[in-house]
Parts: C-alpha cells; structure tokens; sequence
C-alpha cells in the first residue's frame, strides 16, 4: 500500500476542504497546520460521510491546541492576539483514512496513531 | 466555507424573527430538544425511556447492532413534570455521529452483505442529517457511554458545535449500570459542563436528568 503524508497549510484546508478528502481517499493521512474549529470537524464529518463507499468508510480525525492553556489574563489576552494575526488557532490537525489509522489517541498535550 | 458562515447568519436571523412573530401573534412554540451522541451510547433507549416515562410508549428501536437509528425522529409534545415545573418539548432522536462506517461491520453481527451495504448507505445518510438538524435545536442531551473514554474525536466535535452555536446542552453519562462505568473519567474530560450519570436501560438517576432539563429553561 502507497501511504502518503501531506502537510498542508490551514488557508489550502479552508480554501479546498472537500477537495483534500480525495487525498484521504487515495491513502493519504492529512496535517493541517491549525487546531480547525469544531464547525469545520463537523463539515469534515459530512463530506466523508458522502464519500463513503465499499473501498471508503470513513476518517480518523483529531486536533491538538498548543498554547491555549495560558497561566494568566496576559497570557490569554497573547495567545487571542497571536491567533487574530494569524488567522487560525495554533495547533495541528491529522486526518487520516480510517483503514490505516486505526485509532488517534488524544492525550492532553499529544497525539499518537495507531497504524 | 464561506457557505457555512453565510448559512448560521441566516440560521440566526430566522430564529429571531420567528422570535418575533411568536411575541407578536403569541403562537406557542414548541421548544425542541434534541439527544445527540456517538454510535451505541444508548441515545434511543433514552428516548424510549423518557416518552414511557410520560408518554406510556416507546419511540424507535434500540440494539446493540451500530447505526439501528438512520434517520432523525420526533415526538411531539413530550410533558415532564417535577417540583412544581414542567416543561412541554418535542423530542428529536438522531443517529449516532461518526466519522467512519464500514458495512463489514454489520457483517459481524451476522447481517447479510447486500443489506449491510445498504445499512451502510443509509447511516452516511443519517449522520449528515443528524449534524445538519444541530441549527434547529433549543436544548440538546449528548449521551455519551460511560464505559468508554470520553476524549473522542465525536464528542469533541458535538460538543464545540453546540458551544459554537450557544445551544444549551447537558452531557448524559450513559450505562452506569455497568461495572466499567466511569463518571470521573467524564468529569474530568469535560470539567465545565453540566453533567448527570444514567442508566437509561435500568432507568437510574433518570429523575436527576428530568431536573437538569428544567433548570435549564
């Protein structure tokens, strides 16, 4: 099997959602270099449910925030600032085709695939 | 993307004006509440509990086979009363969200392989409905199973859509009938929100989540 891993910046994922599915589809686990928001997991959700099929049943998907948990008011005040600039929440997004990722488990500060 | 953003102003703005014309024609609105969760956390069986619980019947089929519920459904007029309050809803089951489902997997349960396939198509099916139908929700139980770990990408997901959304909600620790039941581990994952241990099969603790469904009004 031909696995593939795309980095990919959140601006391409906001841009061409849907069409970075077809990557998954073709055995290649997705990184999006953002923590995306819970209504774009959700918008992720209904495209795979779309595309499944007898080769298709699905993704695996988790994200990790990084600096979000500040130790004071000027610590969240920063870190708000930091992610207006930049236009999306720091952190990482996998999305992998659910026949090779077995499993994503969250622990509170990394993620770990299960092949 | 954009799409989506367009389509939650509009979602908005509807619900305001609906607002609006209840307050001036003062037609009663029925509040809507939804119960929301991953696969197999016992969503239907809930429901089932809560309309013999003051309906006297059930409403849809629960079984340990995944993805029994695949299409949204409602009862109307559900009245639960304690304490002097009571509080007159519909309620909407849905089928369990997930992010993969593989017709192999009814197999097992010895379902045969055209109609697994089918099976299969049908809860696609029932999970895009299930998320879109999250707009028209008033109040939402998410039940998620108590013998499982909470951090799921599923629960996760339900969760910051109804927080996104500003949609009240209460999370349903499931099966604490069993021995595996794990209310701390939920509590932890989900340490600012509003959260009742149940079993809905064994009908334990249901009283506490009728009073959280009234405190919530």
């Amino acid at each position: 099997m031909n696995l593939k891993i795309k980095f990919v910046p959140y601006e391409k994922f906001k841009k061409n959602g849907g069409r970075l599915l077809k990557d998954i589809q073709e055995n290649t686990i997705l990184l999006i270099d953002a923590k995306i928001s819970s209504e774009e997991e959700a918008y992720v959700i209904e495209e795979t449910m779309r595309k499944v099929s007898d080769r298709f049943s699905g993704v695996e998907m988790s994200s990790l925030e990084m600096g979000s948990k500040a130790a004071n008011v000027l610590g969240m005040i920063r870190n708000a600032l930091i992610e207006r600039i930049l236009g999306k929440k720091r952190g990482i997004t996998i999305i992998g085709p659910a026949k090779v990722v077995r499993k994503i488990k969250k622990n509170p500060e990394d993620l770990l695939l299960y092949m | 993307m954009v799409m989506k953003h367009f389509k939650r102003l509009h979602n908005g703005l509807k619900k305001s004006i609906s607002s609006i014309a209840e307050a001036i024609f003062r037609k009663k609105k029925r509040i809507k509440i939804g119960i929301y969760g991953p696969v197999n956390s016992g969503k239907t069986t809930l429901a089932n509990r809560i309309c013999m619980d003051w309906l006297g019947e059930e409403m849809g089929k629960a079984s340990p086979v995944p993805h029994e519920t695949r299409e949204v459904t409602m009862k109307e007029n559900v009245i639960i009363k304690q304490g002097g309050k009571s509080l007159t809803f519909n309620l909407i089951d849905t089928p369990g969200i997930a992010t993969k489902i593989d017709f192999e997997d009814f197999i097992r349960f010895g379902i045969k392989k055209r109609l697994a396939k089918q099976r299969a198509k049908e809860a696609t099916k029932g999970v895009i409905e299930a998320i879109k139908w999250l707009d028209n929700m008033d109040m939402v139980i998410v039940v998620v199973d108590s013998t499982k770990d909470p951090l799921t990408q599923v629960n996760i997901t339900i969760l910051g859509n109804l927080d996104a959304r500003k949609t009240p909600f209460v999370i349903v620790g499931n099966k604490t009938d069993m021995k595996s039941s794990n209310m701390e581990a939920i509590k932890n994952a989900f340490p600012n929100y509003r959260i009742v241990g149940i079993s809905a099969k064994e009908g334990i603790n249901i009283e506490s989540l009728y009073s959280a469904l009234l405190k919530m009004l």
